[in-house]
């Protein structure tokens, strides 16, 4: 009879085999763990977050491609940020607040030096993060409240309360000519963009002589009509309809608005900058759009500002189906922006300090770099940008836009948005 | 439980006991050292990702007990869960309460929101409890948005950090500990709860209530039981979203999306089971962060030849893909496949 040889495996020996096949297996790869790390170019590191995915897409895209873009623009031709190449750590949020958090870690652990966001309600996911290690965040859009009061995160515009109060100002010059104060209803989305418009409203309007007529409308991202509450405002009979929102609910409340006949008379349409660009006028149509104004930070596909060119170039070099969208110059300005700011640093504190990342080379870029920004005129494609202590918005300029034969031309020049000192107000962070 | 062979129990406490054998206890040992050496090992980025676990695994732990224990199916997880984050925020905020009270409170007002809510179990179930549950979600989001003066309204409001004894916990590192810490706790509290008379109970009713109701249970009782318990987790699991992982609450951080990714964890983790959440939640969240925070950027950086920007589209398709793949290949939850792979370590290398 043929013997047959079964081999005697024991647990025990079955956890001793694969306890130093694991060891060896640690030890041999130290080498390449080693060599993997070690050979890494001189960088800048920039963090970005987008929310690419989710809710806010239409938007997000737009603006992680104009950041990419410009990223690339100034590694090519600009020769990157003071010799150094500029390394974007990009990640999408997917409008999800906990993944924002993580995002800002990730951008910490990463030696990034700053980070860009580009939506208000992602950026009081991470500011307290930030704010907490004194990591400087730079919102392309925001709401007063992420830098009210002023701690480590800037504005590189001017915040969604600044535009009813630039709105205003330029209604009651060119436009008001009526007895008494005129009226504002307001449409708001239900988030901070929205209510940021609000807090402009509640700050400034009894001071200009507006009034705010109640209550306020309210309306969600998703909405698909808007009927019965512009009904409610007809009855209200307003001099102003304000449309604080982002282009798809503005478009629906612009259509809704023009199916009710109320634009007819002297009422006049106008939305923040989250929504005043061409895809408002894509979704609502040219039609529809004829004659609303609206607020936006950033000049115009049709200015011929000196930075024009090349985002024209880029643009339609690598993401044509964003050519128009004003979005898509916002981001590219958050990267000029955030990469000045780093050659200043550089200038200031020299590169290694910055390679190190952390808390001092954190406190370096935004005391040498954000803080040190002068009227730095960002290739012309938005307005000036400078820090004034107190006041984190880095460009307090905007231009009032119109819809005229389905363009987004604009019908002033900058105009400055004052300094509203919002943690004054006992309201400030409340409905 | 199965044992190793050999292992007797001699009295009712033996029988009882969690961890029985060496091995288990070595196990635990080993389990607490890696957890508490986590942060020698990890950056902040890794830190704050199992914190969001953590925090999450002591939510999922209550909408277990609730749906996987006691079969009250809820989708509003992520209501009760903002309950608990603006009651705690607003306590301390404004009334300045100690966190570990606010916290309470944050729980008991939540356990108490999802006794409102869950009264229509009495006379609902499956689907139609299902849809009330849905309902508590857009109403309590409703009125947290609604009561601006209180809530900060769609704005939000700011969140001071947990303090306790006047340790104030802002570095990653401390809110690791802490939330750690009472996740230990709350895993403990819902494992022993699950095999008390309460949580016999609750099988009961899961199993069949009108059987329940016959052999004594009290329905009314044990199924508001349920969700008080199910919720004081959530309400407990929001107190730390607030004061250790935002600093700032917002409506928008409480979607319907993560209700319904609650009941995913649950039921990809494995229902009725201690464990499965906690397999759940760590699969779901790593799954998340992995896709679109790991993958997409090194997807974007390694096919350049497609336009930048490609590459996010691709993080929802993977997400549900794997979800669905893992429901059809192994539908009772990983729970269910822990068990299989200790049951055959422990007959190794016979099959049965």
């Amino acid at each position: 009879m043929e013997n047959h040889y079964y081999p005697c495996i024991t647990r025990r020996g079955f956890l001793k085999g694969t306890g130093m096949a694991s060891l060896v297996l640690f030890i041999g790869g130290i080498p390449f763990l080693v060599s993997a790390c070690g050979d890494q170019k001189e960088t800048i590191r920039l963090g970005l977050s987008t929310p690419s995915t989710g809710a806010a897409a239409e938007k997000g895209q737009v603006l992680e491609h104009g950041n990419k873009d410009a990223i690339r623009y100034i590694n090519e031709e600009k020769g990157g940020v003071a010799g150094y190449e500029v390394e974007l750590v990009w990640m999408d949020n997917g409008y999800n607040a906990s993944s924002m958090v993580n995002n800002v870690n990730k951008f910490m652990d990463s030696k990034c030096l700053t980070f860009g966001c580009s939506s208000s309600a992602m950026m009081t996911a991470a500011m307290t993060v930030a704010n907490q290690n004194g990591f400087t965040g730079l919102a392309v859009y925001g709401a007063p409240v992420i830098y009210r009061p002023p701690q480590h995160i800037y504005g590189q515009m001017p915040d969604y309360g600044d535009d009813f109060v630039v709105f205003a100002q330029y209604y009651k010059d060119n436009l008001w000519n009526g007895q008494g104060k005129p009226t504002v209803a307001m449409h708001l989305l239900n988030n901070s963009t929205g209510y940021g418009a609000h807090d402009g409203a509640k700050a400034k309007a009894a001071e200009m002589g507006f009034e705010i007529l109640e209550p306020v409308f309210e309306h969600t991202a998703s909405t698909t009509s808007e009927t019965t509450s512009l009904n409610s405002i007809r009855a209200l009979n307003p001099d102003i309809l304000y449309i604080a929102s982002t282009p798809k609910p503005s478009s629906v409340i612009i259509k809704n608005a023009r199916e009710l006949g109320m634009t007819g008379g002297d009422m006049v349409i106008a939305c923040g900058h989250a929504g005043m660009t061409k895809a408002l006028v894509d979704l609502a149509g040219a039609d529809v759009c004829e004659g609303v104004y609206g607020l936006f930070p950033t000049v115009n596909w049709d200015d011929e500002a000196p930075g024009m060119a090349k985002v024209k170039e880029y643009c339609q070099k690598y993401h044509s189906s964003d050519y128009g969208n004003m979005d898509y110059i916002a981001s590219w300005c958050q990267s000029l922006i955030m990469a000045k700011a780093a050659e200043l640093a550089v200038g200031a504190v020299g590169y290694e300090t910055l390679a190190r990342g952390g808390a001092d080379a954190w406190k370096a870029y935004e005391d040498y770099g954000i803080k040190a920004l002068d009227n730095y005129d960002v290739e012309g494609l938005q307005g000036p940008v400078s820090y004034t202590p107190g006041d984190n918005r880095m460009s307090k300029s905007l231009r009032v836009f119109q819809v005229q034969n389905g363009n987004i031309n604009p019908v002033t020049d900058w105009i400055e948005a004052p300094v509203i000192e919002y943690e004054k107000f006992d309201w400030f962070g409340k409905k | 439980m199965n044992l190793p062979a050999g292992i007797r129990n001699y009295s009712y406490a033996q029988d009882m006991a969690i961890f029985r054998t060496r091995t288990q206890w070595v196990m635990l040992g080993l389990l607490l050292v890696l957890l508490i050496t986590v942060p020698l090992l990890f950056g902040n980025y890794w830190l704050s990702i199992f914190n969001i676990i953590a925090i999450t695994i002591i939510g999922a732990m209550g909408l277990n007990l609730l749906t996987g224990y006691c079969g009250q199916l809820s989708i509003g997880h992520a209501g009760f869960i903002a309950v608990g984050a603006y009651t705690s925020a607003i306590l301390t905020g404004q009334y300045e309460v100690p966190f570990l009270l606010g916290m309470l409170g944050g729980g008991l007002m939540a356990g108490l929101t999802g006794v409102l809510f869950g009264l229509p179990s009495l006379r609902v179930k499956g689907f139609y409890l299902a849809i009330s549950t849905i309902a508590a979600q857009f109403i309590i989001m409703w009125v947290i948005s609604q009561w601006g003066s209180v809530t900060g309204g769609f704005v939000g409001i700011s969140v001071p950090a947990a303090e306790i004894f006047g340790y104030r916990f802002t570095s990653p590192l401390s809110k690791y500990y802490l939330i750690l810490a009472i996740c230990v706790i709350a895993v403990f509290v819902a494992k022993n709860l699950a095999r008390t008379r309460q949580g016999r109970a609750f099988v009961a009713v899961r199993d069949n209530d009108l059987a329940a109701q016959v052999m004594g249970i009290n329905l009314f009782r044990y199924k508001l039981l349920a969700f008080f318990t199910g919720c004081f987790f959530a309400g407990i699991s929001g107190a730390l979203l607030a004061h250790c992982y935002y600093g700032f609450l917002n409506p928008e951080f409480f979607s319907f999306k993560e209700s319904i990714l609650y009941v995913g964890m649950i039921i990809i983790g494995g229902l009725g089971t201690t464990v499965g959440p906690i397999f759940g939640v760590v699969f779901i969240r790593l799954l998340e962060r992995l896709i679109s925070l790991e993958l997409v950027p090194f997807l974007e950086s390694t096919i350049t030849v497609l336009p930048s920007g490609w590459a996010s589209g691709v993080t929802p398709m993977l997400f549900g893909l794997v979800i669905v793949l893992f429901l059809i290949i192994e539908p009772r939850g990983l729970a269910h496949r822990w068990q299989l792979f200790k049951n055959s370590y422990r007959l190794w290398p016979f099959s049965y």
